[in-house]
């Protein structure tokens, strides 16, 4: 079970003190998770079951919980493109189909069934088995499994998450700070508006 | 044209920029606005010569366009279609690219240590690699002038390479920063803090000073971090040039007499539409970076340049070096919150040098670096690929991580090349780059090297385990100066051999890279540029082509 490290932190309580370019990025992610467009329903199910089990959210009320594969698809849809291509792999859309589709094939082949009917630590094995770079399923005979798993996969999934405020508020992340910037630089210590931090035992994190 | 750009919160740059008919002819058209092609457009311009400079990428308003956000901030990046491959394929993009006015400065750390003069004779002194056509002194004079006008924040006496100082005072170094300085005072190993970097430590001009909110690698929203678009952009402006934004340059034209006269691009309207147009030019510079410049000079070819402009000697995109930077993280136990105060805050350059006790040659530094959340996500990932709870659970340490980037020389190799793809063409409907790279024996030992001491430095400073994950930047050397035009694709003024109006100004003239980022090199060698055309227009130079250098 995960401990909360920064009990009661808010990123968003800091709003106020962002400037306006910064607040409107932020809570637009927040506030309008876009519609899926383009992957088909089962394939959306399917990544959607891949980031629960990258970013595990069950133990946060659901709206506390970070959409992430909205977000995927929505780079898809629109096109996104981030400056390059690996030479053995195919174009992000691509990559995706493929990708999902070759989490199905080991997931039949490990265990009869598609990854999405999977209970979590078999599903965990599968993503274990892809992790690790020799995934049985035919896919993977032209989609290099570990190039597929950190720069595709993860890549996105943790591009989607941490850029969220609720992320920021797990990890203990003071946010944007301008205008009003930083000021306690030494011994890590957190500004007078940051979260402390709580070890497991209960008392504050001391520098 | 009205012009009316925020660069600042107190600074909008609200004036007319003097604009040019693309079918009139100017003295210069520069591609590109970064740290070569914006300090020569600046000096060219205070010069009284008539100055196009066409940027790919758009103006970045401070207060518009700037967000303190990691996601949010792509758009700096240039983001195109490139196809990387090699043994060990450089991912492009993001912190290796620069999309827009300023080039990759925008979001550069803007750490600026200079070259050693050891850099300039690597073939004489090490038997490999190459030797410059210039000496480190010769562009000292333009490594001073460039620290005043970024300017750079430093200490008083620098000890390494040729010992200098810096005319603006050490920057504060955040928490992560003093974990550097608190390893290397522990291992006796001399190290600098608060520089160089080019954030001045008081306010300067219109400039503010730095409120000390990490996000230098997003742009810097406060104007305190030098980018060019911010020191030589608006003195070129208003010294006559025109700086035409969302221009994509894609051939440049040249006469039968195998003169350039002027450069081919595509202009891209409010929306979103784009026309093609010519500028024509005197002289024409290519400005690019490693990547950009070697593919149009590529992508100009004729029955008059089969392979290429200024490719007679096959150089043209070969040689690429990224500088490698693995990142060395280590966790404390007490907190470190990296993401406050800049990331560029304190160095050592003491492995900067050949040490004949190592199993390699040239050497490294250690550099501060500050991942924000979802750059240390990706670290952490490309560890093993880690998931789950065992993600989630490192990220929570975010805040007791202190990073190093080690910074290391690659030794150019002409079996690392940028070239073009046979098939694929970018939006534009211009054929793509592609990129090769592979380490090779002396590399990986430099490197695996660095990340030993810089896992030495933050033991030492008290951490409790380290990892460390391969980076690579600064792609450099793809458009090589050298003696000959045999040996090379530009001579010692940036001047390509084959072309005698035709420049390159960029990083990708760099022969070999150092151990130091190039930000400023690039400049100083741009300043010297200009200093070198001012004189050779007047006597007629542009007319004929280079002469070879005889070797020392």
């Amino acid at each position: 079970m995960l401990h909360d490290r920064y009990p009661g932190w808010n990123v968003l309580s800091q709003r106020d003190h962002w400037d306006e370019a910064t607040r409107q990025v932020v809570l637009d992610r927040v506030q309008n998770v876009p519609p899926f467009r383009h992957l088909d329903h089962h394939q959306r199910r399917t990544l959607e079951a891949i980031c629960d089990r990258v970013i595990p959210q069950a133990h946060r009320p659901p709206t506390k919980r970070v959409p992430i594969a909205p977000w995927i698809d929505r780079n898809m849809a629109n096109r996104v493109l981030n400056g390059f291509r690996f030479e053995d792999m195919p174009a992000n859309d691509d990559a995706w189909y493929w990708g999902l589709q070759g989490v199905d094939e080991t997931a039949k082949e490990l265990f009869g069934s598609e990854f999405v009917d999977l209970d979590g630590a078999q599903q965990d094995a599968v993503l274990q088995a892809i992790r690790v770079g020799e995934p049985p399923g035919s896919i993977w005979q032209r989609l290099p499994a570990k190039r597929w798993w950190i720069h595709v996969a993860l890549r996105q999934i943790c591009g989607v998450y941490y850029a969220h405020p609720y992320a920021w508020d797990e990890i203990g992340f003071g946010g944007p700070a301008y205008p009003r910037g930083y000021a306690a630089l030494n011994h890590g210590a957190p500004e007078w508006w940051e979260p402390r931090e709580v070890s497991p035992e209960g008392g504050e994190v001391a520098s | 044209m009205r012009l009316q750009v925020n660069l600042t919160p107190n600074w909008r740059l609200d004036c007319e920029m003097r604009e040019y008919s693309p079918r009139e002819e100017v003295d210069f058209c520069i591609v590109g606005s970064g740290a070569g092609g914006g300090v020569l457009a600046q000096r060219l311009s205070r010069y009284g010569f008539s100055v196009v400079v066409l940027e790919a990428g758009p103006w970045h308003d401070s207060e518009r366009d700037m967000v303190s956000d990691e996601a949010g901030s792509a758009r700096l990046y240039w983001n195109d279609l490139r196809i990387t491959g090699g043994s060990d394929p450089l991912e492009l993009g993001a912190n290796n690219s620069g999309r827009g006015m300023g080039g990759s400065t925008v979001h550069y750390a803007a750490f600026c240590p200079r070259l050693h003069p050891s850099d300039f004779r690597v073939r004489t002194l090490d038997g490999v690699a190459a030797d410059w056509p210039l000496s480190y002194e010769e562009l000292e004079p333009y490594y001073e002038r460039m620290e005043r006008e970024y300017p750079v924040s430093g200490p008083a006496r620098y000890p390494w390479g040729k010992p200098h100082g810096y005319p603006y005072a050490p920057l504060q170094a955040g928490t992560a920063g003093q974990k550097l300085i608190e390893g290397c005072v522990k291992l006796g190993i001399p190290v600098v803090a608060g520089g160089p970097v080019a954030i001045p430590a008081g306010a300067f001009g219109k400039r503010p000073h730095c409120i000390m909110r990490g996000f230098c690698l997003l742009g810097c929203k406060v104007g305190a971090k030098h980018s060019i678009t911010v020191s030589h952009i608006p003195d070129a402006i208003e010294h006559g040039a025109e700086i035409r934004d969302r221009s994509i340059a894609y051939e440049i034209a040249v006469s039968p007499e195998g003169r350039a006269t002027g450069v081919r691009y595509y202009r891209t309207a409010d929306d979103g539409q784009w026309t093609e147009a010519e500028q024509r030019a005197r002289a024409v510079v290519v400005a690019g970076y490693a990547i950009e410049s070697p593919r149009l000079l590529l992508n100009s070819c004729s029955a008059q340049f089969p392979d290429g402009l200024a490719n007679s000697s096959g150089l043209v995109g070969k040689f690429l070096m990224a500088q490698a930077g693995p990142v060395v993280w280590g966790r404390f136990p007490g907190p470190i919150r990296q993401y406050k105060a800049p990331p560029a805050c304190a160095c050592t350059e003491e492995f900067y040098e050949t040490d004949p006790r190592n199993d390699f040659v040239r050497g490294y530094a250690l550099q501060t670096v500050s991942p924000l959340p979802i750059a240390m996500s990706h670290l952490i990932t490309d560890l093993g690929g880690c998931f789950g709870e065992e993600l989630i659970t490192r990220m929570q340490d975010y805040n007791h991580y202190a990073a190093i980037g080690v910074l290391g020389e690659i030794l150019p190799d002409a079996r690392n090349y940028v070239s073009i793809h046979p098939t694929l063409k970018d939006q534009f409907g211009i054929p793509v780059p592609y990129v090769h790279f592979n380490l090779f024996e002396n590399d990986r030992r430099l490197i695996q090297a660095g990340i030993r001491k810089a896992k030495d430095v933050l033991l030492a400073a008290g951490a409790t385990e380290t990892w460390s994950v391969d980076r690579y930047a600064h792609l450099v050397g793809t458009c090589r100066m050298g003696f000959n035009p045999a040996d090379s694709v530009v001579d010692k003024w940036c001047r390509t051999w084959d072309v005698p109006n035709l420049f390159v100004c960029d990083g990708s003239v760099l022969p070999t890279q150092g151990s130091a980022n190039p930000a400023i090199t690039i400049s100083a060698l741009a300043a010297r540029l200009a200093d070198w055309i001012r004189r050779a227009a007047v006597l007629g130079d542009l007319e004929y082509p280079p002469l070879a250098e005889v070797r020392p």
